[in-house]
Formats: C-alpha cells, sequence, structure tokens
C-alpha cells in the first residue's frame, strides 16, 4: 500500500496540521471544504479544494457518502478524518474499505468497541484493570436511584454513547436523581441516538490524565507517556501540559502499561488516547475511556517526546511498521497547550465568532502554534471556536509556565474575543503553578474569582 | 464551485506585484496562468469551464509588466457575469451524468429549451442517484461538464439563457 494523495476531511487548525505532515512527507493533499470554508488557511494550502456542501455540518462534513465520493473523484488514496465530525464513525471506515480507501485511524471494530462507554467498561475490568465503580445500564430512574444509593452521591449520569465529555450530568442528593435522569436519557437519544445510560461515582478530588498509544498493523503497540488534561470547563479541556506534575515513576509506569495491554487486547490500530481519571485522595487511577483518533491537545506529546504523531499515523496506514519502539520513545522537558478560543470569557464563555481586524500570535523559541487564523479571517458561527493551540515547551514546568506566560502576554487579537485573558489569569494563579488543581479546580475556583 | 473571473485574475496579479517573486505558473484544472515580472510573455488559457481548485491562489507569486488575456474564446465560467446567463447549480458533490444511462440520448442539450421542471442530468453520490432539475425556464446556452466528471457543491453545470416569455412557466414551478 502506498498513501500518495491524502484526503483531508475536515478543516480549521487539524486540517491544516494534517496538509503540513503530509507536505513534508511529500504527500499530496485534498481539503473538504463546506460553502463557509472555502477562504479557509486549509483551502489555501491544500493541492485541491472540494466543496461538499452547505456551512452547516451535517449536511457536509459529516456526510459519509460526499466524503467518500469526493475522495474518489479526486483521486485520493487515503482519508484523514482529524479529531471530531467522523473521525470516530465506524461507517466512514468501512466505506473506506468498501472503496479501497486507506482510512489513517483504527480499524472499525475497534472504534464501535470503545464507543459504547457501557461494553468497554465492562472489557477493560475484565482485564483486571481498575475502572470507575458503577452501574450496569440502568433504564428507569427507580434503578438509577438504586444504583446511585449503593455507590454514594455525588454519581455522575452517563451516556453509554456519549464520550468526550458529552452526555454527562452531575447529581448531588438523591431528590435530584429523578428530573436529571430523565433529562439525560433524553438528551442521549436525541444526541446520539441511543438512550442507554450508566452512574458511575463522582470522583471530587480527580486529575484527567490520559496516555497518548499508537499502533501499528503488524501489532506493535507503544505509548508516549501521558498528557494531564484536568483543567476542564463543563467537562471540556482548556489547558493541558505533559508529563502530569502529580506523577511518579512507579504510577507512570503502571498507567502507561495499563494504557497499552488495553490497545494490545483489542488489537488496536493507529494513533489513539486511554484516559484514566486519578483519585489523588486514594492515589488510585480508573480508567475513564478510550478516544480511537488523534486528539487536540496531541502537540503536547509531540513537544516532550519529539515524534511527529501525524505523520506516524500516515506512515501506519500504509502499512509500515512503527518507525520507533517503546525504548526509543524518551520524554524530555516540559510542555503546557492553551486552547484559544473565539469566546468572551467574561461573558460566560458566549462564543465570539466574527472577522479577525488583527492576528498576531507570539513567537519565540519554545513556542508552537497551531492555527487556522489569520488577519481578515472571518471565524464562522457554524462550528467550534478553537482558534489556535498555543504551546509552549521548556526545560521543566517552570520555564514551560514562564514561556506560556510570555507568549500569552504577546498574543494579539482583535475582531474577535478569545480565551486568552482567562489563560493568563490561569497562568498566574499560584494553586496552578503550585499543582493545587483538580477537574473541578476551574468550575469551583477559578470561575467564582475570575467572574468577580 | 466558483469560477475564476476577471477579477479573481487581478487579485492574483496584484498579490504577485506585491510579492519578492519574479514568476508565477498557475494550474486550475485547464486554465493556465503565465506571468512573469520582468519578461513580457503572458498569458491566460481557459479552455473549458471546469475548475479544479478553488479560484483564490495558494501563495502569491511575481508582479506583471504586461498581461494580455489570451483567453480562448466561447469558454464558460469566466465570463458569466458578462453574458448574464443563469447558471444550474450542482446541490451536491458527486458525479455527473448527462444521460439517463450510459449511450442514451443526454438530458438536454446546447440550444434546447427547458423549463423549470425539466431534468437536466442526474449526479451520482455512491450509487444513490439524483435528478437535477433546471429550477430555471430557457435555452440552453452551454454545458459546463463533460458526462461522467465529479462536480463540487455549487458548481456550475449549465448556463441557461433565460427566456423572458417563459417566466410563467418558472413562476408555477416554483
Amino acid at each position: 500500500m502506498k498513501v500518495s494523495r491524502v484526503f483531508v476531511a475536515n478543516r480549521g487548525e487539524i486540517a491544516l496540521r494534517i496538509i503540513r505532515a503530509c507536505r513534508d512527507l511529500g504527500i499530496e493533499t485534498v481539503v473538504a471544504v463546506s460553502e463557509a470554508d472555502r477562504e479557509s488557511m486549509p483551502a489555501r494550502m491544500a493541492d485541491r479544494v472540494l466543496c461538499i456542501g452547505p456551512p452547516q455540518a451535517i449536511s457536509s462534513y459529516l456526510k459519509v457518502e460526499t466524503i467518500i465520493a469526493a475522495a474518489l473523484g479526486s483521486g485520493a488514496d487515503a482519508i484523514h478524518p482529524g479529531y471530531g465530525f467522523l473521525a470516530e464513525q465506524p461507517d466512514l471506515v468501512e466505506a473506506c474499505e468498501e472503496n479501497n480507501l486507506i482510512f489513517i485511524g483504527p480499524k472499525a471494530e475497534n472504534i464501535r468497541q470503545m464507543g459504547d462507554k457501557l461494553l468497554a467498561r465492562k472489557m477493560i475490568g475484565e482485564l483486571g484493570i481498575p475502572v470507575i465503580p458503577g452501574s450496569e445500564m440502568v433504564s428507569t430512574s427507580d434503578e438509577a436511584k438504586k444504583a446511585a444509593k449503593k455507590l454514594g452521591f455525588p454519581v455522575l449520569i452517563k451516556a453509554a454513547a456519549g464520550g468526550g465529555g458529552k452526555g454527562i450530568k452531575t447529581v448531588n442528593v438523591p431528590e435530584g436523581l429523578k428530573d436529571v435522569f430523565e433529562e439525560a436519557s433524553g438528551e442521549a437519544l436525541a444526541a446520539f441516538g441511543d438512550d442507554r445510560i450508566f452512574i458511575e461515582r463522582y470522583i471530587a478530588n480527580a486529575r484527567h490524565i490520559e496516555v497518548q498509544i499508537i499502533g501499528d498493523r503488524q501489532g506493535t503497540i507503544i505509548h508516549l507517556f501521558e498528557r494531564d488534561c484536568s483543567l476542564q470547563r463543563r467537562y471540556q479541556k482548556i489547558l493541558e501540559e505533559a508529563p502530569c506534575p502529580v506523577m511518579t515513576a512507579e504510577l507512570r509506569e503502571e498507567i502507561c502499561n495499563a494504557a497499552v495491554r488495553i490497545a494490545t487486547h483489542i488489537g488496536y490500530e493507529n494513533a489513539g488516547t486511554i484516559e484514566f481519571v486519578f483519585d489523588q485522595d486514594q492515589n488510585l487511577f480508573y480508567f475513564l475511556e478510550m478516544n480511537t483518533r488523534i486528539q487536540v491537545e496531541h502537540p503536547i506529546t509531540e513537544m516532550i517526546t519529539g515524534f511527529d504523531l501525524v505523520k506516524e499515523q500516515i506512515s501506519i496506514a500504509a502499512g509500515n511498521p512503527l518507525s520507533i519502539s517503546q525504548a526509543g520513545v524518551r520524554m524530555s522537558g516540559h510542555s503546557i497547550e492553551c486552547r484559544i478560543n473565539a469566546e468572551s470569557p467574561d461573558k460566560n464563555f458566549h462564543p465570539s465568532p466574527g472577522r479577525i481586524d488583527a492576528w498576531d500570535p507570539p513567537e519565540g523559541e519554545g513556542i508552537r502554534i497551531d492555527s487556522h487564523c489569520y488577519t481578515g479571517y472571518v471565524v464562522p458561527p457554524y462550528y467550534d471556536s478553537l482558534l489556535a493551540k498555543l504551546v509552549t515547551w521548556g526545560t521543566d514546568r517552570t520555564d514551560a509556565i514562564q514561556k506560556m506566560q510570555y507568549a500569552l502576554d504577546n498574543f494579539k487579537v482583535s475582531g474577535v474575543d478569545t480565551t486568552v485573558p482567562f489563560h493568563q489569569y490561569i497562568l498566574k494563579n499560584s494553586d496552578y503553578l503550585e499543582g493545587r488543581i483538580n477537574t473541578r479546580w476551574i468550575e469551583d475556583t477559578v470561575l467564582r474569582e475570575y467572574v468577580k | 464551485m466558483e469560477p475564476i473571473t476577471q477579477e479573481d485574475v487581478f487579485l492574483i496579479l496584484k498579490l504577485i506585484e506585491e510579492s519578492k517573486y519574479d514568476e508565477l505558473h498557475l494550474e486550475i484544472g485547464d486554465l493556465k496562468l503565465d506571468v512573469k515580472k520582468q519578461g513580457n510573455r503572458a498569458s491566460v488559457v481557459d479552455s473549458k469551464c471546469v475548475p479544479e481548485k478553488s479560484a483564490k491562489p495558494a501563495l502569491p507569486a511575481a508582479p506583471p509588466e504586461e498581461i494580455k488575456d489570451e483567453r480562448v474564446p466561447d469558454t464558460g465560467d469566466a465570463i458569466i457575469e458578462e453574458s448574464g446567463l443563469i447558471p444550474i447549480k450542482a446541490s451536491m458533490l458527486g458525479t455527473f451524468y448527462s444521460a439517463p444511462k450510459p449511450g442514451a440520448p443526454p438530458f438536454v442539450e446546447v440550444g434546447q429549451d427547458i423549463t423549470a421542471d425539466d431534468t437536466v442530468c442526474i449526479i451520482e453520490v455512491m450509487k444513490l442517484f439524483n435528478t437535477v432539475k433546471a429550477g430555471v425556464s430557457g435555452r440552453v446556452a452551454r454545458i459546463c461538464v463533460k458526462d461522467g466528471e465529479m462536480v463540487e457543491f455549487q458548481q456550475t453545470l449549465f448556463l441557461v439563457e433565460e427566456a423572458d416569455d417563459l417566466d410563467e412557466g418558472k413562476r408555477k414551478s416554483a
């Protein structure tokens, strides 16, 4: 198998990231754009652009048939789905197989196994890897109440078909359960077409730690250490760092080995991330879920390992063995990523689409920016609000933080509101600087202080 | 897919003028654009109206000393706006078929009168055949796509000379 022309079925910074990786590899690119993205940076950079539909993603970026037709019609031999949109849609993988296109990602079966969070929990539990204490599927609010009482409040109500922070609700007291259960089940049906719900114990003082893995078609799977993505708002990550600042060597080995075992067990291919919840009070980690795609925050892993994940994804998909062995993966320094979104932190993170009148990102040693923005670019209102991933690398955490402070202070954007000021605030906060944080810290502490 | 227009060409030339490059070779489907900053050779060749890429240049190149438009006459998209022809555009990306089946006569031919309700072509997406209605009444002035070619969303398929006396029919079908 050879990949000589990649069809990029995505937009924004990740489309650009894929185009750049292809260019480095001497591979041509065709990018799919909706009508709203004709003038986008990926459209300018790709070798060819195809308009696949109107701005609404449901009629363009989410249409499997159109993506396949466009890929075939443009003579591409592989499709890179990026993240979001069709990245974890097994139907796309199967359609690729039927049409002799290489899908740059895992097998359809892997996506299905991990997409069903209930099945995934069961399977991982059987491997002897701890999963968060929780219920099987609950079909009624009475069943939910029973399960919740057994686990102890507060609990999380989760959609079996959810993931990526979607379809999660917190319930603090038994009285609130009935209403939230019904709401959750209705929402899950509407959002995922699947109303199966389960209940999980809520771990109050937790960190979100995830392990990057990558596997080739020959069956070799390696990990590239962990990322700490504990800073979240509404279960959406806003700042990530690698390595995890509170990780011990023993725990790192344990968690990374668990990740490799999971991936090996399902015969996983290509890049993936296994997410864990780390209970800081008990010093225990639990399997949370597996994401079967390249992730937004992959650059921080690239920064500390010097390993290009997107290029490797393409190489593996073409059938090549991994270019590096586990022993060859080394970690050096510290890296932080701030997600710069078109949102107004002062207005409860309200989206702020519109024309970017000035785009002047920082430059300097140890600063990396993955972004599709430019002066004059109009941020369309149809998609996610990610404008840029501002990434720094330093010899240690303090150095990476200092570089990030400098980079944020020198990131000049006008025309749209951004989350730059919010990140500046975090990067000066002593709790963050000293590592006294958990997954609730942004909402429970920072937002209360920030808003006033 | 918007075709490359005269305006786009001017924009490209302006970008080149401001850049540090001396030469530009641009190929968009069958359109070829050659520009040299110092020399006096420049040409635009547009043999048919199916651009393969966005009309915006990937990166600017060199400014021209002299521009000579050698556009082959009787081409399609580049002159839509001047001609006042009405485009029939693709409602989806897919493969364009001019006839109901291979070997059959095409749905429409140049010079043919059509009404808004007439089927003008088929666009296939993964074995799903979607018939495309004219949506406009008039006379087919140009067919811009070859049978079996892939078309983009909103690509111009046909150019129609709108017939005023057929307006009533159009309204009825709309």
